[in-house]
């Protein structure tokens, strides 16, 4: 892409002529002059002189920064110890007033202030915190603080200069003699930190200003090969975080041999060279990356740095090679790894912005490749990453069509012309040409805006898009066409299966993503996919229930995302299903699967043929009654729904055996039929139901209840739970002791409600006593049983009092029978006398 | 009356065959309740006047004391045998094949008048179709509420059958339960 051209701002003022030093004669009036007015001399310092010398010896230049910095690192430290410092540099250091360059804080916490010398490459080391990469605010600022160093010195800095020019050279030879000396007397702790300290400085200044200071990444690269591995580290971290920063949004692009050879401005060869250092230090750093990555030591570090700066500038040279590096560890065995690696993809894809679209269909690509050449042997999240991929389904063509027409018929308008107006005048030719030219420009300015314009345009687009989404669907196939081939020849398999856990472990997540993409894919392949997965639906050896009811589930999403096409009967696995649910075993599956499958293929508003409801109802019943509370309850709510929906299948709950006339063909169930159709089910009678209406679990009983009344009260209450998948999540195991506990309270109120009242008292003394155990007061229990026991009192009283008024009644009655008796007798005696007389 | 010989059987079965594919030994092996016996007998193919019947061997057995000319039908008729020696299915055979079908197609309330009189199946009264038909496959035709109304051959894949414009042909029209009124005499 284009380079960023300089902005320019008003040149400075031209040079003054040329006037060799030495004949420069400073008096003295004019130095009181210059000192009191310091305003007045500050024109006299935009000169360009300086910023040509830099340039010009900016080679030599750069050792000397280097080293400089490192001295000067070195000297603030060493200030107490040793003496027998670099006095020579010391005289060239210059004090520079506090408000032009900020301190630095080292990693001790002191407060270090930037000495300034001569060299004006060293005003690059100006921290002002902007940030600015224009060269010609860092022009200004340099020629600030020369300004303040030529005051101070006052007197024929520019001969100065020449002569530190000449004495630096000779100058350079003894210093690294010293530097050799200070090395070996520190002390290897002191080295790290000082080299810590460095880093922080490089890093620091290259942030701030990265086009005066791209030699130090040259610095900190050295760092990188150090012998300390903390070191390395923090180095490759460090480096990291430049390069994030001063990256530049667009692709550089070094310049070809033909325009090295032009004459160009310094603004240019400035930018140039940069460009050209960041590029090559870029590759070192890279492959110093590539190379850690092997090194088991630095691996995490080195996946972090390559994942990071994929991250940040996946549009900047070489990112090829570092996507690469990033897919090759996506199915590491590492987690950490893998996972880094694997988010790192996934924003790539979900963030197209940034690279227009290439990295992805690169990534994509690579990803296919690699599963093709481990053969599938991967692990899931390597495929897991395709489900962020995003496409754009509505790709409109917004002015192309316009453009081809608009073209041809100008054509055939200017040939109609020239045709019917052979001889014209001027005018029409004039005419006609200005058109001409005006289509030309248009044309023109339409390409150069394609060519400047970042994202790629619609047909780009549409071919990017098609090439992702035929190497996804490759690898989804190629996938399944594995698992295929696993399960035919599993037998062998068995033994030395290759992964710890899985013959076919990227099986969940190719069916996942085969369910997100279904509608993107052509319609001359599903009939294929269809296939695969009806096979591998009836692969008895090899997959687990679990994987072959995600086949069935998937298909029927596949023929549901596409159901305006046709709407298709899937009987394949209608079959499946029901044979699948004899296989079902509740410890080993998972129950959130079976219930996915319930809803999917027989909840949802399908229409069903008659005898197919009724086999699946019979057979959920008959299910129901074998497992737990959670797939009872997911079978039970899929029974309810099947039944409302088919009113046919209602003979079902009628109690006559044979069916009758609705029964269909088959007269008579059969119930290990493999074929729903074939089963006979409307014949069958639900039995089942009548024992689930006594199930332990309350919910249960009152389904099973409410469905076999369902044909004597057509407006059923509805139930809370819709869904299987809801009834098997609400039934499952965690919330089945609470529910427990109230049937125990209810059970034990109907057993109170179920005596006579006779002994009422004494059953409810019970429950009384149930119930207080539960609560825990002494007093209670005791003012109850003082209670029981005075009634029980009052009620032998009672008795007793009553017993014998019955005996003292008894004994009245006796008593007079007796005295009518003795009436009698008396009556009869005088009757004797009286007749003896 | 006589039983099928070896070239007719193969004839019929294939014809079956089309419609039923692996089911066809539901027709020909299921216990037959008819009759007294405790003991139920099966089905069995019989040619009488160059029609084909269905029948169970309890029938067949009592169907023998009705001379010749005097005997109509017996059982269920299931086609037919013309002059040049081919075998065609007849409606009669729907219930059989309806419940034995492996390709099923279901009618749209619409287009269940044009089928009934006679007509093809377009795609535009499609309701439902089964997966996994090839050409020339023998499809049942059913109504919506499950209904048999007759049977055909299939035109198009499945596959096919989405890419088609609404007025392609699905399944060619052989048989339909309408025969009955239009075709009363030749039953």
């Amino acid at each position: 892409m284009g380079r960023k051209k300089p902005q320019k701002i008003a040149l400075p003022p031209a040079l003054p002529p040329e006037v060799p030093d030495e004949d420069v004669e400073v008096s003295d009036e004019d130095l009181e002059f210059v000192n009191e007015n310091v305003d007045f001399a500050g024109f006299l310092s935009t000169l360009d002189t300086h910023t040509i010398d830099k340039h010009v010896n900016r080679v030599a230049d750069a050792k000397k920064v280097g080293e400089d910095a490192l001295e000067a690192a070195y000297e603030k430290r060493l200030q107490k110890n040793k003496k027998k410092k670099d006095t020579e540099e010391e005289d060239k250091r210059v004090e520079v007033e506090r408000v032009d360059a900020l301190p630095v804080k080292s990693l001790d916490g002191k407060l270090y202030y930037r000495n300034l010398s001569e060299k004006k490459a060293e005003g690059g080391e100006l921290v002002d915190g902007a940030g600015d990469d224009q060269k010609d605010m860092g022009l200004v600022r340099l020629t600030k603080a020369e300004k303040r160093a030529k005051l101070k010195k006052s007197k024929k800095e520019a001969k100065r200069l020449d002569n530190e020019a000449g004495g630096e050279k000779g100058d350079e030879a003894p210093q690294a003699a010293v530097l050799a000396e200070i090395q070996k007397d520190l002390s290897a702790e002191e080295i790290f930190e000082s080299k810590k300290q460095k880093l922080a400085e490089l890093g620091l200044a290259l942030q701030a200003d990265p086009e005066a200071n791209i030699k130090s990444l040259k610095e900190m690269i050295q760092l990188c090969k150090d012998p300390n591995p903390t070191i390395v580290k923090l180095s490759l971290l460090s480096l990291l975080a430049v390069y994030k920063s001063i990256i530049p949004g667009y692709r550089i692009r070094l310049p070809t041999e033909k325009e090295l050879e032009m004459k160009v401005s310094k603004e240019v060869k400035k930018m140039r060279f940069y460009e050209s250092t960041l590029l090559s230090t870029y590759k070192g750093y890279l492959q110093r990356l590539v190379t850690l990555e092997q090194d088991p030591k630095f691996q995490h570090v080195a996946v972090r740095c390559i994942c990071a700066l994929l991250d940040a500038a996946p549009h900047f040279n070489f990112w090829q090679s570092l996507l690469s590096a990033v897919v090759s560890s996506i199915s590491s065995t590492d987690d950490i790894i893998r996972k880094v690696s694997c988010d790192t993809i996934k924003s790539l894809f979900m963030n197209e912005g940034k690279h227009g679209g290439e990295a992805t269909i690169e990534a994509v690509r690579m990803i296919a490749d690699r599963v093709k050449a481990l053969n599938c042997q991967m692990h899931p999240d390597s495929i897991e990453v395709f489900m962020s991929l995003t496409f754009d389904e509505d790709l409109v063509k917004p002015d192309k069509v316009d453009e081809d027409k608009k073209k041809p018929k100008y054509n055939k308008n200017n040939k109609r012309k020239n045709a019917e107006e052979p001889a014209q005048v001027l005018q029409n030719d004039k005419k006609r040409s200005r058109k001409e030219m005006a289509t030309k420009m248009r044309e023109e300015v339409a390409a150069d805006f394609k060519a400047a314009a970042f994202t790629p345009d619609f047909a780009e687009k549409k071919k990017m898009q098609s090439d992702t989404l035929s190497a996804v669907f490759e690898t989804y196939f190629r996938v399944l066409k594995q698992t295929m081939h696993s399960t035919t020849t599993s037998s062998e398999v068995n033994g030395n299966s290759i992964s710890a856990h899985d013959p076919h472990p990227l099986l969940s997540p190719c069916l996942n993503g085969l369910g997100k993409y279904s509608h993107l894919i052509d319609l001359d392949y599903i009939g294929d996919l269809m296939n695969y997965l009806k096979r591998l639906a009836g692969a008895t050896n090899g997959l687990i229930i679990s994987e072959r009811l995600r086949c069935c589930i998937i298909a029927f999403r596949v023929m549901r995302s596409n159901l305006d096409a046709l709407n298709v009967d899937l009987q394949g696995f209608f079959v499946q299903l029901y044979n699948l649910l004899l296989e079902y075993r509740p410890g080993r599956d998972h129950g959130e699967v079976l219930a996915e499958a319930f809803k999917i293929m027989l909840c949802d508003d399908r229409h069903h043929d008659m005898q197919k409801a009724a086999a699946f109802v019979k057979r959920l019943a008959t299910f129901s009654l074998c497992f737990g509370s959670a797939e009872s309850m997911a079978a039970l709510v899929t029974v309810r729904h099947l039944l409302l929906k088919n009113v046919k299948c209602r003979n079902l709950l009628e109690n006559d055996a044979g069916g009758g006339s609705v029964s269909g063909i088959v007269a008579r169930y059969q119930p290990d039929a493999t074929d729903p159709n074939l089963s006979g089910a409307l014949a069958s009678v639900l039995w089942e139901l009548n024992l689930l209406s006594r199930h332990y679990h309350p919910t249960i009983s009152s389904i099973a209840s409410g469905i076999a009344n369902m044909s004597a009260a057509p407006g059923q209450a509805i139930l809370r739970i819709n869904s299987p998948q809801q009834a098997y999540r609400d039934l499952s195991l965690e919330k089945e002791a609470f529910d427990l506990q109230q049937d125990v309270v209810k059970s034990s109120n109907k057993r109170k409600k179920s005596l006579p009242n006779g002994a009422s008292a004494r059953t409810s003394l019970e429950t009384d006593i149930a119930m207080s155990d539960s609560v825990d007061e002494e007093e209670e229990l005791s003012r109850k049983f003082c209670e029981h026991f005075r009634v029980l009192e009052e009620m032998k009283e009672n008795e007793r009092a009553r017993d014998e008024l019955a005996r003292t009644k008894v004994a009245l009655q006796v008593y007079e029978e007796y005295k009518q008796l003795r009436k009698k007798k008396s009556k009869k005696q005088v009757k004797t006398v009286v007749a003896a007389q | 009356m006589r039983p099928l010989d070896e070239a007719e059987t193969t004839v019929v079965f294939e014809k079956l065959l089309k419609f039923t594919g692996n089911n066809l030994k539901n027709i020909v092996e299921s216990p037959a309740h008819e009759g007294p016996d405790p003991n139920p007998g099966r089905y069995c193919f019989r040619l009488q006047k160059n029609r084909v019947h269905y029948v169970s061997e309890a029938l067949v057995k009592r169907a023998t004391n009705i001379s010749r000319k005097n005997l109509v039908s017996m059982g269920t008729c299931v086609g037919r045998f013309t002059h040049g020696g081919k075998f065609h299915l007849t409606v009669q055979c729907l219930g059989l094949l309806a419940a034995n079908a492996k390709h099923k197609v279901w009618l749209k309330p619409t287009s269940e008048m044009s089928f009934l009189y006679g007509n093809h199946v377009l795609k535009g009264g499609l309701g439902r179709i089964t997966d996994g038909i090839q050409p020339g496959d023998g499809v049942v035709v059913f109504s919506m509420s499950d209904v048999p109304l007759g049977f055909g051959n299939a035109a198009k894949s499945t596959q096919d059958c989405r890419k088609l414009d609404p007025n392609g042909i699905v399944v060619h029209h052989q048989s339909d339960i309408g025969e009955y009124l239009r075709m009363e005499d030749d039953l």
